[in-house]
């Protein structure tokens, strides 16, 4: 007879656990349509223009400038 | 419009490259020996020459052997490139490059690959210890620096420059303080000029050093060529060195996940397909 009760005891627990965990992410959801990977383009306040053979984009601590540039970065 | 000072330019030719320093108020001489300190370095870096630094090195593995300052200094920012890239930075290449026969530098003829197979490099921190004043390689493991080499210098350089300063090692660049203007230092990067203030860049191409359907630049998870839908990339980083390793990351892991990594890497970036 204990020994049921025993089992009844861990079966109810384990049921009450999971019901308890499923309710407890579904009512904390930040967001439920995030997408998989974070929108960090649109985030971190770059732009984007069309360069030479490919797209060239500045985040906010880099500027573009018409001075004439004293020397490049380049592929050697 | 802020007005210029007077820059001060030396260039020479040394590591296989072209390299450029600059500098407002340096004397000639601080521009000499940055030169010389490039050449022995360079010298010190090369793989293809059996009596430099590393090249002994790469011949000792299997046995712990001491180390100048400079390289362990380099090897410990190498494992840190592996580390920040998820494995896409591993200088551990050199077995993949004498795969594909790229034993000496290109002006002395057209690499012959081989039959050798080498397959994934392994995991660079194990292939590659460093401790205080000494390093081990496991066997069968070589070390080529590379880039990570020229990105590291640029910014060493910058110390001895002065604060105001910039130095261009084949295009690994390191810019250090406000520029002739105040602005920064007006650097081309994909065709358009861009200010940097204590930032360096770099760039990673497939396009250049490329023979047959070879090239220079190996993928670690492969073992071979990188063919990732990227030829070139372009960035502009904190650090010279920084901007070495992102740019060579970026290239590798591909086209569609570019963008992603250089918004979380870099300061600005060019991604040609």
């Amino acid at each position: 007879m204990r020994t049921v009760f025993l089992k009844l005891g861990a079966t109810v627990l384990t049921v009450a656990t999971t019901l308890l965990s499923a309710l407890y992410v579904t009512s904390h959801l930040k967001n439920p349509a995030a997408p998989l990977q974070p929108a960090v383009l649109t985030a971190s306040g770059a732009s984007t223009v069309s360069a030479p053979g490919g797209s060239l984009t500045f985040g906010p601590s880099v500027q573009p400038s018409n001075v004439q540039p004293v020397t490049s970065t380049y592929a050697s | 419009m802020p007005r210029s000072a007077l820059v001060d330019a030396h260039h020479f030719e040394a590591m296989g490259t072209n390299c450029s320093l600059f500098g407002v108020g340096l004397s000639r001489g601080r521009l000499l020996e940055g030169e010389f300190w490039v050449r022995r370095m360079g010298a010190r870096l090369t793989r293809f020459s059996p009596d430099s630094e590393l090249s002994r090195f790469n011949t000792s593995a299997g046995r712990w052997i001491d180390i100048s300052a400079e390289l362990e200094a380099l090897l410990r920012e190498s494992l840190r490139a592996f580390e920040t890239s998820a494995g896409l930075v591993n200088v551990a290449v050199l077995p993949s490059m004498a795969a594909i026969g790229y034993t000496r530098p290109l002006a002395f003829g057209q690499p012959l690959a081989t039959d050798a197979r080498v397959g994934p490099l392994a995991a660079l921190p194990d292939a590659l210890s460093v401790r205080p004043g000494a390093a081990r390689l496991e066997p069968g493991a070589g070390i080529d620096l590379g880039g990570i080499a020229k990105g590291w210098m640029a910014d060493r350089l910058l110390e001895s420059l002065g604060p105001n300063a910039l130095a261009n090692l084949g295009g690994d660049l390191s810019a250090g303080g406000i520029g002739p203007a105040g602005t920064g230092w007006p650097v081309g990067l994909a065709g358009v000029t861009v200010l940097l203030r204590d930032q360096g860049a770099a760039t990673s191409s497939v396009r250049r050093r490329q023979w047959g359907e070879h090239h220079h630049l190996i993928d670690p998870r492969t073992g071979l060529p990188a063919r990732t839908g990227l030829e070139e990339v372009s960035v502009v980083a904190a650090s010279g060195v920084e901007a070495e390793v992102v740019a060579k990351a970026a290239l590798l892991v591909g086209r569609e996940l570019a963008p992603v990594y250089c918004a979380t890497h870099a300061l600005a970036w060019w991604l040609s397909p």
